[in-house]
């Protein structure tokens, strides 16, 4: 993983800093660690995740290749590290994603918006979940209770709106940094301003930095 | 007494390890279902009590709509309960698909209800037609990597196993040297623990 998006340049630190993150593993690692830390599942990052594939299957090529032309077995087997540590990013990147979905899964199905932030695979397997939760309820329970109370989202038909689906709770605290400095910047759903100096952590809700990390000015940790 | 029972079928929920299930306790929820059918029952005849006397059910406010609200309540707190009781114990069923795999041994296969069973197998084969649609194994892996190959020591006599172009012999209480994702299904079925010295 060893290609490097550009050379580090004499421009400042800054600039070094920004590029050397640019990497596609140090890209996986940051998503990796934003969908690890935020209570609700994230965009996928669809071209990131191509590439990563991309690259993982030319390293497994080059190092069977190694192991084969008689290149010094440590040296195979630093690259077989490297390689191991990305793929344990990349399969625990999906899996963290799959458990939101499983753990949410009617909030999901009743939600457009978060059904855009799925990749193609993840929508199939979130509407699998739903049905055969629906079924496994509606069998076990719901089917032998009294008519107007079988509905699986509402309590009963009196309810006035679906009270009953597990959503994320986007008021949990979360541990963020910015490699950045953001000026005063207004958190999402308030009138506080917020001021972020780069590399300071900050302990704050979700909710108030959902669009920003959103974006990548925020990263969690 | 109103509501009792589902309360007791929660905290029987509760009351098991964190992760483990206890066994399925049909009794309990029938009896819980029972009520509810009770409860509807009384409630239905209230109202129809009220419509008898000519009173508007919508907003009259009588010891017979106060009765039939509190009946509804119940039902759906018991309705709660119960709801609340499977889609927890599906929770635990689906995070052991993640730590045992698709076959289930024995002792927990006995604890769980048919419909559970059903529930177990459909989800296991949602998840497996996902990974193959990635091509890709999520099982493995599921632990960061501190070393490529690890040591291990076969616990259960395990015969031979063919592993890309060598075929091995898995021998109770033998010692080998293996790729750390090969190791893993036969670590995470307790057939072989990992030597950490």
């Amino acid at each position: 993983m060893a290609s490097e998006a550009g050379e580090g340049s004499t421009a400042g630190m800054d600039d070094y800093e920004t590029l050397i993150s640019t990497t596609d593993v140090e890209l996986l690692k940051k998503a990796w660690r934003n969908e690890k830390a935020a209570p609700e599942i994230l965009r996928f990052e669809t071209s990131l995740i191509q590439r990563i594939r991309g690259q993982i299957q030319l390293m497994e090529e080059n190092i069977e290749e190694f192991a084969g032309s008689g290149i010094d077995p440590l040296t195979v087997s630093l690259y077989q590290m490297d390689l191991d540590r990305t793929q344990y990013l990349f399969r625990s990147y999906l899996r963290i994603r799959l458990q939101k979905i499983e753990k949410y899964m009617f909030h999901i199905s009743k939600n457009p918006e978060v059904q855009s932030r799925l990749s193609e695979q993840e929508k199939g397997f979130a509407i699998r979940c739903a049905d055969d939760m629906e079924r496994h309820l509606e069998e076990s329970v719901l089917s032998k209770l009294p008519d107007n109370y079988q509905d699986i989202v509402k309590q009963s038909i009196i309810s006035e709106e679906s009270d009953m689906i597990p959503e994320p709770q986007l008021d949990s605290f979360v541990v963020c940094k910015s490699r950045r400095f953001l000026g005063p910047f207004q958190l999402d759903g308030s009138d506080e301003l917020l001021e972020m100096k780069p590399d300071e952590l900050c302990i704050i809700h979700y909710k108030s930095i959902r669009e920003r990390v959103q974006e990548g000015d925020i990263d969690l940790v | 007494m109103y509501g009792r029972k589902a309360c007791q079928l929660v905290k029987e929920l509760a009351s098991g390890e964190k992760g483990q299930l206890t066994p399925y306790n049909s009794d309990l929820s029938d009896q819980v279902i029972a009520e509810c059918s009770q409860h509807h029952l009384e409630l239905q005849s209230l109202i129809r009590k009220m419509q008898e006397e000519g009173l508007d059910v919508q907003t009259t406010r009588n010891a017979d709509h106060y009765g039939a609200l509190i009946h509804h309540l119940s039902l759906v707190r018991n309705k709660r309960c119960l709801m609340a009781y499977m889609y927890n114990r599906a929770e635990i069923i689906r995070s052991l698909i993640w730590k045992v795999g698709p076959v289930l041994p024995q002792q927990i296969q006995e604890k769980l209800s048919h419909t559970e069973e059903e529930y177990f197998k459909k989800h296991s084969g949602a998840l497996q037609s996902y990974m193959s649609r990635l091509d890709l194994d999520l099982t493995v892996d599921m632990v960061p990597p501190k070393d490529p190959y690890i040591q291990v020591r076969v616990l259960d006599d395990i015969g031979v196993v063919l592993s890309d172009d060598k075929t091995t012999n898995f021998a109770r209480h033998s010692m080998h040297f293996l790729k750390r994702t090969d190791a893993e299904q036969f670590i995470s079925r307790g057939l072989m623990e990992e030597l950490t010295s």
